[in-house]
């Protein structure tokens, strides 16, 4: 099993729609693929059109396992699952600290999924927390999507320094440029130097109203329109994932 | 952890008109049809049913292969293929995953197409109030089974997690159980199956039968001849097409069973009849075993190769070229036998005699009488006595022939074992077998290897001298030697095999055995 968390500490860089593409991009390939929306905020499962059972919570979350494995669902897409997020996420930091090993909690919870699924995906929500602790220790890969600017590329630093700090391992943190638009002269030059340099990887995506509509589809846009620019960039985004995870 | 649910199967009579089903089902669904499929079924399983006893469909629909668990309804795995073959092996599918687990369903047989049916499935999602799928309906119909009437079934599929609208949509169907009735996967299976006019049967190269000690040996001989006859009969139409090699085999086997119980009859069937008999099925045996071996050369291509280093390996195509050619031609001979007038009239022949009354004239068959379990007991005393005498003057450097003769002797053993293996206690038969087949093993592999390094040199000395031969003969040198390697690896072994064989812990379970009809 792999685990890969999307993961920024800014919000609105495009966390959530990289993980439903690449989730559902990895279910056609590997399947089955589970995605977990970690966000109280629900994005991933609206897109999919999930909403948790009522009487899910953060307290379940937290008894791992059984009671994860329980409240899974499928998505409409054959070998893609999803555990949706619920509203009383929002109090997951507070939970966190009541536990003994609150970093180690995550990754001790998903362990049984481990038989079922090669890959799962964390929809993070932003900021530095303690549950963002966890997800970095739960997880294998930790994938940073930047707007390629000046700003983006501070708090990465600021990501890096971090780990480094809590001796996590750094080679964990890959970051890659979403949202690039060619004609700002910034986004230009930054992808020019980051591009594809240590931690970072070489396929960016573009800018592309398509995914904004994302929202009314209510589907990954690599099922319904597997021909945008910014699918076609996810396809190779993953392609290039895939090939450093198998080395 | 938890299994997720599968699907539910019912049985519907086209009375029930599904629009109106629908319409009477809790508000809050919407029911999204999707376009009509129609679809040709081949159904693929072995010789011997490998799949179907393991409950596992093996189905090509359109370009893709798949194999499902039919208790389940789960896809285990699929592949691509092309074209609609007639039949196929492991290794001619592309998928890895396809390939090994049909590989772990039987490792020589073809799996061969047994039959096809149209299909026509019709699906409907289920959709909540926010349009998400929480189940699928789909309706299959199948031709009908004697009057053209299609026969409908229903396959309802949840989806992970929504297991409360599967409940609602079920138990709507409850209120119609004049229409519906529940089945099982397995069946919704088997319906398919008939429907594609395939009855799975079972096949085995050693039919059980069930004797009684009491019987007479004349009897119990018969109705342990007249299965295997039957083994003969239905492995003697595959030959021909040549799909694999088990068919031979199989028939191979039912020969020498056939020419062992023979041997065991002496005074029991008519000396006549006997011999001639005798004759016949020896006749049988000369006639099948250069195709057989010439089969296992092929099937052991890839072993031969990879014996040889990279580079040689190469020069090893024009041998097998030959192997095959060879083959053809063997093939084409026996056909014409297997085919001819004289082999069918003997084999008609040979069944009426096995059911025809017999004489009970003791000056011809004085011994026809004698009791099954004396026969099974003293003549399984005898074999036994005889391998373990050979096998203690078996040295070192006992030649081939010591060897092969050794092998025969084992297998004739183990024939009888199993021929009385209906009144024999069931527990130290299996250990006992179990030892023996050890040692066979070894003796096996040991005549095999010699068979083969036999035919390789034989082949190398019908080579033309000549610079167009020089890289033949140098690979197939290499091959002779290290098949030489192996067979002394396996000589040195057989003591060893031999004395696990030959313990008082073995003696002592003989001696039970057959003790039992003392
Ligand atoms: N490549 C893109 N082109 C255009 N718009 C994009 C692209 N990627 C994401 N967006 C849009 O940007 C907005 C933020 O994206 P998204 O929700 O994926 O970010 P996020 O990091 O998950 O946000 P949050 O921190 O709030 O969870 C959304 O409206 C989304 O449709
Ligand atoms: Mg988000």
């Amino acid at each position: 099993m792999k685990t890969i968390a999307l993961y920024s500490i800014k919000g609105g860089v495009g966390k959530t729609a990289s993980a439903v593409n690449l989730a559902y991009l990895s279910s056609l390939g590997e399947p089955p693929t589970l995605i977990c929306d970690l966000d109280p905020q629900g994005a991933s499962s609206f897109y999919f059109r999930i909403v948790p059972n009522k009487k899910y919570s953060s307290r379940k979350f937290l008894k791992g396992n059984k009671k994860i494995y329980d409240n899974i669902k499928g998505t409409d897409y054959e070998n893609l699952d999803l555990l949706p997020s619920d509203f009383s996420y929002r109090n997951l930091d507070i939970e966190l600290l009541e536990e003994k090993k609150p970093q180690k909690k995550l990754r001790k919870n998903i362990q049984e999924l481990s038989t079922e699924y090669p890959f799962i995906f964390f929809d993070c929500p932003p900021n530095l927390t303690l549950l963002s602790e966890s997800v970095f220790v739960a997880s294998d890969i930790v994938l940073v999507p930047l707007i390629p600017t000046t700003l983006s590329l501070r708090t990465f630093d600021q990501l890096v320094g971090f780990f480094k700090e809590s001796r996590l391992d750094t080679s964990k943190i890959r970051g890659f440029f979403t949202m690039y638009e060619r004609r700002k002269a910034m986004h230009r030059e930054i992808i020019e130097e980051y591009s594809g340099k240590k931690r970072f990887l070489k396929r960016i995506i573009p800018y592309n109203s398509e995914v904004e509509k994302m929202g009314i589809y209510r589907a990954p846009l690599n099922a319904v329109r597997p021909h945008a620019p910014a699918s076609m960039a996810y396809q190779e985004l993953w392609e290039e994932l895939r090939g450093e995870i198998k080395q | 952890m938890r299994t997720i649910p599968g699907p539910l199967f019912f049985r519907l009579s086209d009375a029930l008109d599904l629009p109106v089903f629908f319409k009477g089902m809790e508000k809050s669904f919407t029911f999204q049809a999707q376009p009509v499929r129609k679809e040709t079924l081949d159904w693929f399983d072995t010789f011997d049913w490998k799949a179907w006893s393991r409950k596992s469909a093996i189905v090509r629909s359109g370009s893709r292969l798949a194999i499902l668990d039919m208790k389940s309804g789960h896809e285990l795995c699929g592949a691509p293929v092309r074209k609609r073959p007639r039949s196929f092996f492991p290794n001619d599918i592309d998928d890895k995953k396809t390939a090994s687990r049909l590989l772990g369903i039987s490792k020589l047989r073809a799996f061969i197409l047994y039959g096809s049916v149209e299909t026509e499935t019709r699906k409907w999602r289920i959709l909540d109030e926010n349009r998400k799928t929480v189940a699928s309906i789909e309706l299959l119909s199948l031709p009908g089974k004697k009057d053209g009437k299609r026969q409908l079934f229903m396959k309802l599929s949840p989806v992970r997690g929504y297991g409360k609208e599967l409940e609602t949509v079920a138990g709507h169907l409850k209120q119609y159980p004049d229409h519906s009735e529940k089945i099982t996967c397995l069946d919704y299976h088997k319906e398919i199956l008939t429907a594609a006019g395939i009855t799975p049967a079972s096949y085995s190269s050693k039919p059980s039968v069930k004797l009684k000690p009491g019987d007479t040996i004349q009897d119990s001989a018969r109705k342990l001849l007249l299965p295997t006859l039957g083994v003969l009969y239905a492995n003697e139409k595959w030959i021909s097409k040549n799909i694999d090699t088990e068919f031979l085999h199989d028939y191979r086997v039912a020969v020498r069973r056939t020419r062992s119980i023979l041997a065991q009859l002496k005074g029991i069937f008519p000396p006549e009849e006997l011999s001639r008999y005798k004759k016949v099925f020896r006749e049988l045996g000369k006639r099948t075993g250069n195709l057989r071996d010439l089969d296992v050369y092929l099937l052991q291509a890839d072993r031969f190769r990879n014996l040889l280093p990279g580079t040689m390996r190469d020069s090893l195509d024009t041998f097998f070229t030959d192997l095959g050619n060879r083959h053809k031609k063997e093939l084409k001979s026996l056909n014409r036998y297997l085919g001819s007038e004289k082999h069918t009239r003997l084999m008609r022949e040979w069944e009426a005699f096995l059911r025809s009354e017999m004489p009970s004239d003791p000056d011809i068959t004085p011994k026809a009488g004698t009791k099954t379990s004396d026969v099974a007991v003293s003549t399984i005393r005898k074999a036994w006595k005889k391998v373990i005498r050979h096998g203690r003057e078996i040295s070192g450097t006992a030649t081939d022939t010591e060897r092969h003769t050794m092998r025969i002797e084992c297998k004739k053993l183990r024939y009888l074992l199993e021929f009385y293996a209906s009144i024999l206690p069931a527990k130290n038969l299996q250990t006992v077998v179990r030892q023996l087949k050890t040692l066979q093993d070894n003796l096996g592999t040991f005549v095999d290897l010699s068979v083969q390094q036999g035919y390789l040199n034989n082949y190398l000395s019908r080579l033309e001298p000549g610079a167009d031969n020089i890289s033949s003969a140098a690979s197939i040198g290499g091959l002779v030697t290290a098949l030489y390697h192996e067979r002394e690896n396996v000589r040195m072994n057989f003591h060893n095999t031999f004395d696990t064989f030959d313990t008082p812990e073995t003696e002592a379970l003989f001696n039970e055995l057959l003790n039992k009809h003392r």
